[in-house]
């Protein structure tokens, strides 16, 4: 029952729109959920374009109506020895 | 939902899918309860660390020997890639003080039959790249490897389920019903289950769920925060711990009366890297509530750590952080068995850190202990019942 052609929903991880159906069907309603069966958002740009796309495929599976903030600081990518530095510089 | 089963378990992490994979292999009637989703604590907040080396030889590195056995041939068993890899591990050594520590340490596991050994500085470099020059030296045991703990989880829940467990996903346990001091059932979100036994597998909520029946269980939530570089080339040689991160993980009193803010916040370097390429930088070991919030500081600490220790790390970028709360115990040994005085009520949590590296061995003990009443060693050294002696000792 694979797509015909897969659609990228995270393009960074290379997760499929299926794959994320199916984590659905195994019990994921969270973003949490989604992210520790497929991989989903945790690429280079951290769900900034998946993870809106994720939310309304949880949404329309299930009935959660708002799904809590799953994102955390940092809110971008930075390099270690800028973070070392930070005020002391 | 089925009104009955013979075995309740209350916890969807690694601990609660390892015992009910356990327990129905050995034909066991299994329903698992967990309120949220498998490995939605700390088994999907953790490094990926199966680490013998950093265990007090004794019953703790006795309990991570038999789980690493397990471990190799587990992925075939459970059938599902589980990403279990023995990369060998080293403790890095900054002075000449954790160096007698360490080579004490060393040569006790090495009585027990753990493959362990002191490197210098040099051999130390040969081994990982990237290390600071002002490093005394390091331990290297080839017996440490990884695993995917969210795999694992999942696998085990798989495993389980095709072996006949039910698993109820976004289920409250709200209750424990006994009867003239034995174990009747549970009340959950989603009704009643008449049952003989319940697995308290909670980790962290275990005392919560031990409140329920009027049980005390000592456990205390310790948050871990965890950073996560971007994918790079292959850079990290396996599990790279510091002494004091041993230091840190026995002895919190130290770390709580320090006025360094990373001594303070209980840094200690736990490095590693994924099979796609990320770099896990940890950890700190705070007692912070239930609170699984990322902090500014942590992330500082954690970082200034890491670079101090390796320095090669400083170029790279990091993605992302993230925070478990870990179920510590006061003497830092898990707590697993029937609990005395409740019968049909059994405790597998409090591992720690050690949750990922002692969930074969600990589902095993279980279901050893729930179908033959013995297992492979005395485990009377893990019953909560040992808390209780030592308040009245003091």
């Amino acid at each position: 029952m694979a797509e015909k052609k897969p659609v990228y929903i995270c393009r960074c991880q290379e997760v499929t729109r299926e794959e994320i159906r199916k984590a659905i069907a195994d019990g994921a309603r969270t973003i949490k959920g989604v992210k520790n069966r497929t991989h989903a958002t945790m690429g280079l740009c951290q769900g900034r374009t998946c993870r809106r796309l994720i939310e309304k495929m949880l949404a329309e599976a299930t009935d959660i109506k708002e799904l809590k903030p799953g994102t955390r600081p940092p809110v971008r990518t930075i390099k270690i020895e800028e973070v070392v530095k930070g005020d002391d510089a | 939902m089925k009104k009955t089963s013979e075995i309740v378990i209350i916890g969807g992490g690694v601990i609660g899918t390892s015992t009910a994979y356990y327990l129905t292999k050995r034909g066991k009637e299994v329903v698992l309860f967990e309120k949220n989703d498998l490995a939605s604590g700390a088994s999907g907040a953790c490094d990926q660390d199966i680490i013998l080396q950093s265990k007090n030889p004794g019953i703790h590195l006795q309990l991570a020997m038999k789980s690493a056995e397990i471990y190799k041939t587990l992925e075939a068993e459970l059938e599902h890639p589980i990403e279990y890899e023995n990369t060998g591990g080293m403790i890095l050594i900054e002075t000449e003080e954790e160096l007698e520590i360490m080579r004490d340490f060393v040569k006790r596991q090495q009585q027990v039959g753990l493959e362990v050994e002191i490197l210098d500085l040099k051999q130390a470099r040969e081994l990982q790249p990237g290390l600071s020059r002002h490093l005394v030296g390091s331990t290297y045991s080839p017996q440490d490897a990884h695993v995917n703990s969210m795999e694992l989880t999942l696998g085990f829940a798989k495993a389980a389920r095709k072996q006949g467990a039910r698993i109820m996903l976004h289920t409250e346990v709200v209750g424990i019903k006994q009867r003239n001091g034995r174990v009747q059932g549970v009340v959950t979100s989603r009704g009643d289950v008449d049952c003989e036994i319940v697995i308290n597998c909670a980790g962290a909520w275990a005392p919560k769920i031990a409140e329920m029946i009027g049980l005390t269980i000592p456990i205390k939530p310790r948050r871990g925060q965890i950073i996560v570089t971007e994918e790079v080339a292959p850079y990290v040689m396996g599990d790279v711990l510091s002494a004091r991160y041993i230091v840190a993980k026995y002895n919190p009193e130290i770390l709580e009366n320090s006025s360094d803010p990373g001594i303070k916040l209980g840094v200690g370097l736990s490095l590693s890297q994924t099979q796609k390429g990320n770099i896990l930088i940890g950890a700190t070991r705070e007692f912070v509530g239930y609170n699984t919030d990322v902090t500014r500081t942590g992330l500082k600490e954690i970082l200034k750590n890491a670079t101090r220790l390796v320095p090669g790390l400083k170029g790279m970028n990091i993605i992302r952080m993230f925070a478990g709360l870990r179920p510590y115990t006061p003497d830092g040994l898990p707590i697993i068995g029937p609990v005395e005085g409740i019968e049909g009520f059994f405790v597998a949590a409090g591992h720690e850190g050690d949750g990922i590296a002692l969930s074969p061995v600990t589902g095993k003990i279980v279901s050893d202990l729930i179908v033959d009443g013995k297992t492979f060693i005395d485990v009377s050294r893990l019953a909560l019942e040992r808390f209780a002696k030592n308040n009245k000792k003091a």
